[in-house]
C-alpha cells in the first residue's frame, strides 16, 4: 500500500499537472439511466449511488481534462442519430456546468482550461459505426467538436476489424485507410482502442499524424485481445502517439479476464446482452458473483501495466483512460474518478519521477492533440475534403 | 440603413414579446435609390443594388451532389445558379435547401442531412470570394456588405430530426436555420402532435425558423398558434390564382399577414405560371392580402422544376422587378420584398431565441412520452 506521504505528493503533483483522461462514458450512463434528464443526475453534487463520475469526484481525482465518449451501440441501426444525441448531451452538460467544465477543441484550449482551473471537456466517438460509411458525416462530427474516433467498438464495421470480432478485412480496407487519411486532414485523432492488432498496425502504416489508444492496456501483461501488443507499443515513439492505460479489471487482470468470460456466458444463458447494465442485468450479474467470487484488480495491477508499457513505448507515449461509467467493475483504489491520486502515489513509490508523472498525466496527451492539429494544418494546405465512398474503394 | 438602425434596439424586441409595441412597426422613412424617370429595368438594377434578393429556396445542394466537378466561381452551366449569375441577378442571400428525395426520408435521413450540411460547407469554403455561410440576420447583412452572397442552411425536412430534440440541437449547432414541418409522424396530415408542438417551441428557443410550404392545413394552423417567432412559407404562391397544393388560400394569407409571417413566392411555372407577368400577378395578390411586409421571393432554382419564361436562372430577377415597377410598386415595397422582409424574419427569430433561452431550459421531451 502507498503511504500518506506519497498520496499527498501525488495530490500536489496533480494540482500542477492534472489528469487528461481519455475515455469516460458518462453520456452513455445518462442516456441509459435517465434518458438525458440531467436534473435527475445533477453532477454538481455527489452521485456515488448511480455514477462513477461527478464534478466533486473529478475535482478530488485531480482531473484536468476529460474526453467524454459519445459512444453508441454498434449492434443497432441508428448509430448516426444516436451519436448526435450523445453529442447534444455533452453540450448540455457544458452549458449547465460552465464554472467547472470548459469546452475544449484544441491543445491550447486544454492549457487554457488548466490555467482557469476548469476541466477541459473534449469529445471522442467510440466506433466507426458512428459515421455510417460516410466521410461527410465524419466531418459533421468533427464540426460538432468530436476530436477522436475509435475506429471500431466491439464489432467489426465494413472497413475495420475489431479486437473482439472475427477477422474480416484483415485490418483496414481501402476505405478504412481513407477514413484515417481524412481524420488526419481534419485533425481528429485516430483512436486504436478496441481494434484488432491487425487494424492497429494498418492504421499506424496509414496515418500521417500521431494516434491514441484512448483506453487500452498491455497485452504482454494481460493477454486480452483489447490490449496492445508490444510490437505495436514499440512503434509509438516513431509515430509520436500515446497509449492511455485503462483500469477495466477484465482487461488488466488475467484472473478477471477468465472470470468475465464465464460471467458473460452466464449473462447470455439468461438471454441478456453481456454489456447490459440495467438493474435486471446487474441482478443476474450479482447472483453469479455470489457463486463465483470476483477476482479483484488493484492499483498495483494497473501500475504493472504502466511499468511494462513504459519500458516498451517510453515515458513520452503513456497516458490514462479510465473508462469510468463504461464498465460495471473497477479496481480497488480506483473505484471511481476520485481515485487517480492513488495510482500516482503507487507510481511515486515505484520510483517514477515528478517529470515522468507530469508526462503521464498531462503533457503527453495535450502534445498529441496539438500534433494532430499541426498535421491537419499542413494537410489542409495540400488537399481538400475527400468524398470517396466505400463503394468506390472497397467495391 | 434600416438594418443598422434596427440593430441598435435589440432589447426592445425582447420586451415586445410581453405586449409592448413592435419596434419594426415604426420603420424608418424609405429613401429612394433610383431615378423615377429612367427605364424600369435600369431602376430595377439600381434598387436591387441597394436591396438585393434574399432568395428563399435553392435546390443547389442536391444538384451539386451529383456533379463530379463544378466551378461556381467562374460559372457553371450544369446548374441554374452560380456566382456570376447571382451577381448579375443581385442575389444577396440564398436559403440552401437540405430537402432529401423520397427514398432518403426514412432511417437514413439524419445521416443524409449531415452529408448535405457538409456538402454546403465544402462548397462555401471552396468559393470564399463569392459565398459566405451565415447563421443570423447580422451575419447576413455583414456578408452582403462584404460583397458575398450569404448562404443560410435550410430548409431541411422534418425527417432530418430523427424524432429527437437532441438531434435538432445538434443540427442547429451545425448551422441549420430553417426546418420544413412536414414528412414526420409529428407533423403530418393530422397536424402537429404534442411532440410536434414541442419541436416548434424548441425551434423558437434555438432560432430555427419554421417553413410551412407543403405542410398540411392543420399543421399550419397549429404552427401559427404555437410559434413565438414568424413562420415562413419558402415556396408558396396564391391559390386564388393557381390551384397548387402548396399555394395559400386567401384566408391563410390573411392570417399570415396578421402573424407577420412571410410568404415567399416561387418562380416556377407549376406554382405561379409560365410568364413573368404570372409571377407578378401572384406577388400583387399576396401583397394585397397579406401585406407588403409579408411577401418574399423564392427562386426555387436547381430544384428540378420548370421556370417561367425570362426567369430561367438566378440572373433574371431584374426582369421581375422591372415588371413590378411597371405595375406601380413603390421602391419601399420592392425593398421589403427582396431583402427587408427576410431580414426582419431572421432578426425576429434571433430575438425570440434570445428571449426564450432566458426562460426555457433545453427540452428533454421524448416523442414516446408525448405521442405515446
Amino acid at each position: 500500500m502507498t503511504g500518506p506521504t506519497s498520496l499527498a505528493e501525488a495530490r500536489a503533483l496533480l494540482a500542477d499537472f492534472p489528469v487528461v483522461d481519455g475515455h469516460n462514458d458518462l453520456p452513455w450512463a445518462l442516456r441509459n439511466q435517465v434518458r438525458y434528464d440531467l436534473d435527475a443526475r445533477d453532477i454538481a453534487v455527489h452521485q456515488n449511488a448511480h455514477l462513477h463520475t461527478d464534478i466533486p469526484r473529478l475535482r478530488e481525482g485531480g482531473v484536468g481534462a476529460q474526453y467524454w465518449s459519445v459512444y453508441v451501440r454498434s449492434d443497432l441501426p441508428d448509430a448516426v442519430p444516436a451519436t448526435l444525441e450523445q453529442i447534444d448531451c455533452v453540450r448540455q452538460l457544458l452549458a449547465r456546468y460552465p464554472a467547472d467544465l470548459a469546452p475544449a477543441l484544441t491543445a491550447a484550449d486544454m492549457e487554457k482550461a488548466r490555467q482557469d482551473g476548469r476541466i477541459a471537456s473534449l469529445m471522442g466517438a467510440e466506433g466507426g459505426h458512428s459515421i455510417a460509411n460516410s466521410l461527410g458525416t465524419l466531418r459533421g462530427l468533427y464540426d460538432l467538436g468530436v476530436r477522436y474516433m475509435t475506429l471500431t467498438h466491439n464489432d467489426n464495421n465494413d472497413w475495420a476489424d475489431s479486437a473482439t470480432d472475427e477477422p474480416n478485412v484483415g485490418g483496414l480496407s481501402a476505405f478504412g485507410r481513407e477514413v484515417v487519411r481524412e481524420m488526419n486532414r481534419l485533425g481528429m485523432l485516430v483512436d486504436l482502442s478496441h481494434v484488432a492488432a491487425t487494424t492497429m498496425r494498418a492504421a499506424l502504416d496509414a496515418t500521417e499524424a500521431p494516434v491514441v489508444f484512448s483506453h487500452s492496456s498491455s497485452r504482454a501483461v494481460c493477454d486480452h485481445p483489447r490490449n496492445i501488443p508490444d510490437d505495436v507499443l514499440e512503434r509509438l515513439p516513431g509515430n509520436g502517439g500515446v497509449a492511455m492505460v485503462t483500469f477495466v479489471p477484465k482487461f488488466v487482470l488475467q484472473a478477471a479476464v477468465d472470470w468475465t468470460a464465464a460471467a458473460d456466458e452466464n449473462m447470455r444463458a439468461h438471454g441478456l446482452h453481456h454489456l447490459e447494465t440495467t438493474p435486471e442485468a446487474m441482478k443476474v450479474h450479482r447472483a453469479f458473483e455470489e457463486r463465483n467470487p470476483r477476482p479483484v484488480a488493484t492499483v498495483s495491477t494497473v501500475a504493472d501495466h504502466l511499468d511494462h508499457m513504459r519500458e516498451v513505448a517510453g515515458i513520452d507515449h503513456l497516458g490514462i483512460g479510465g473508462d469510468y461509467d463504461g464498465t460495471a467493475f473497477t479496481p480497488d483504489g480506483l473505484s471511481d474518478v476520485s481515485g487517480y491520486p492513488n495510482l500516482i502515489a503507487e507510481l511515486l513509490d515505484r520510483g517514477w519521477s515528478r517529470t515522468d508523472l507530469a508526462k503521464l498525466t498531462w503533457q503527453n496527451s495535450v502534445r498529441v492533440l496539438g500534433a494532430a492539429e499541426d498535421v491537419a494544418r499542413e494537410l489542409q494546405a495540400t488537399r481538400g475534403p475527400s468524398n470517396a465512398t466505400i463503394e468506390q474503394l472497397d467495391g | 440603413m434600416a438594418d443598422l438602425q434596427d440593430e441598435l434596439h435589440p432589447p426592445t424586441e425582447v420586451g415586445g414579446l410581453d405586449g409592448l409595441p413592435d419596434p419594426f412597426e415604426a420603420a424608418e422613412a424609405y429613401s429612394p435609390v433610383s431615378d423615377p424617370d429612367s427605364a424600369p429595368l435600369e431602376r430595377a438594377h439600381a434598387i436591387l443594388a441597394a436591396h438585393p434578393v434574399a432568395d428563399g429556396y435553392s435546390g443547389l445542394p442536391w444538384a451539386l451532389r451529383h456533379l463530379p466537378w463544378y466551378d461556381l466561381e467562374l460559372g457553371e452551366s450544369a446548374v441554374d445558379t452560380d456566382v456570376p449569375r447571382m451577381r448579375e441577378g443581385h442575389v444577396g442571400a440564398l436559403f440552401w435547401s437540405l430537402h432529401l428525395p423520397e427514398g432518403l426520408a426514412g432511417d437514413r435521413a439524419v445521416g443524409a442531412t449531415l452529408e448535405q450540411l457538409d456538402l454546403v460547407k465544402t462548397v462555401v469554403q471552396a468559393h470564399p470570394e463569392g459565398l459566405r455561410l451565415t447563421c443570423t440576420a447580422g451575419q447576413t447583412t455583414d456578408a452582403r456588405n462584404c460583397g458575398r452572397v450569404a448562404v443560410l442552411l435550410g430548409p431541411a425536412g422534418a425527417a432530418a430530426l430523427g424524432d429527437s430534440l437532441g438531434i435538432l440541437r445538434s443540427l442547429h449547432a451545425l448551422g441549420l436555420r430553417i426546418l420544413t414541418l412536414s414528412g414526420a409522424t409529428w407533423a403530418s396530415e393530422a397536424g402537429l402532435t404534442r411532440f410536434g408542438e414541442e419541436v416548434v417551441r424548441e425551434m423558437n428557443r434555438l432560432g430555427v425558423l419554421a417553413d410551412l410550404s407543403g405542410a398540411s392545413a392543420d399543421t399550419i394552423h397549429r404552427a401559427f398558434a404555437v410559434s413565438k417567432s414568424p413562420v415562413l412559407f419558402t415556396r408558396s404562391a396564391a391559390r386564388a390564382l393557381r390551384p397548387h397544393p402548396a399555394n395559400l388560400p386567401d384566408g391563410l394569407l390573411t392570417e399570415l399577414g396578421a402573424a407577420k409571417g412571410l410568404c415567399m413566392v416561387p418562380l416556377t411555372a407549376e406554382q405561379t405560371g409560365p410568364s413573368v407577368r404570372d409571377v407578378a400577378d401572384h406577388l400583387d395578390h399576396v401583397r394585397e392580402i397579406a401585406g407588403p411586409e409579408c411577401v418574399g421571393l423564392s427562386g426555387t432554382y436547381d430544384a428540378g422544376t420548370a421556370h417561367p419564361q425570362d426567369l430561367g436562372d438566378a440572373s433574371c430577377y431584374p426582369h421581375l422587378i422591372a415588371e413590378l415597377l411597371h405595375r406601380g410598386w413603390s421602391e419601399a415595397d420592392i425593398a421589403l420584398l427582396t431583402w427587408g422582409n427576410v431580414q426582419r424574419v431572421l432578426r425576429s427569430a434571433d430575438f425570440t431565441a434570445r428571449a426564450a433561452q432566458q426562460r426555457r431550459e433545453p427540452s428533454t421531451a421524448k416523442i414516446a412520452d408525448l405521442d405515446g
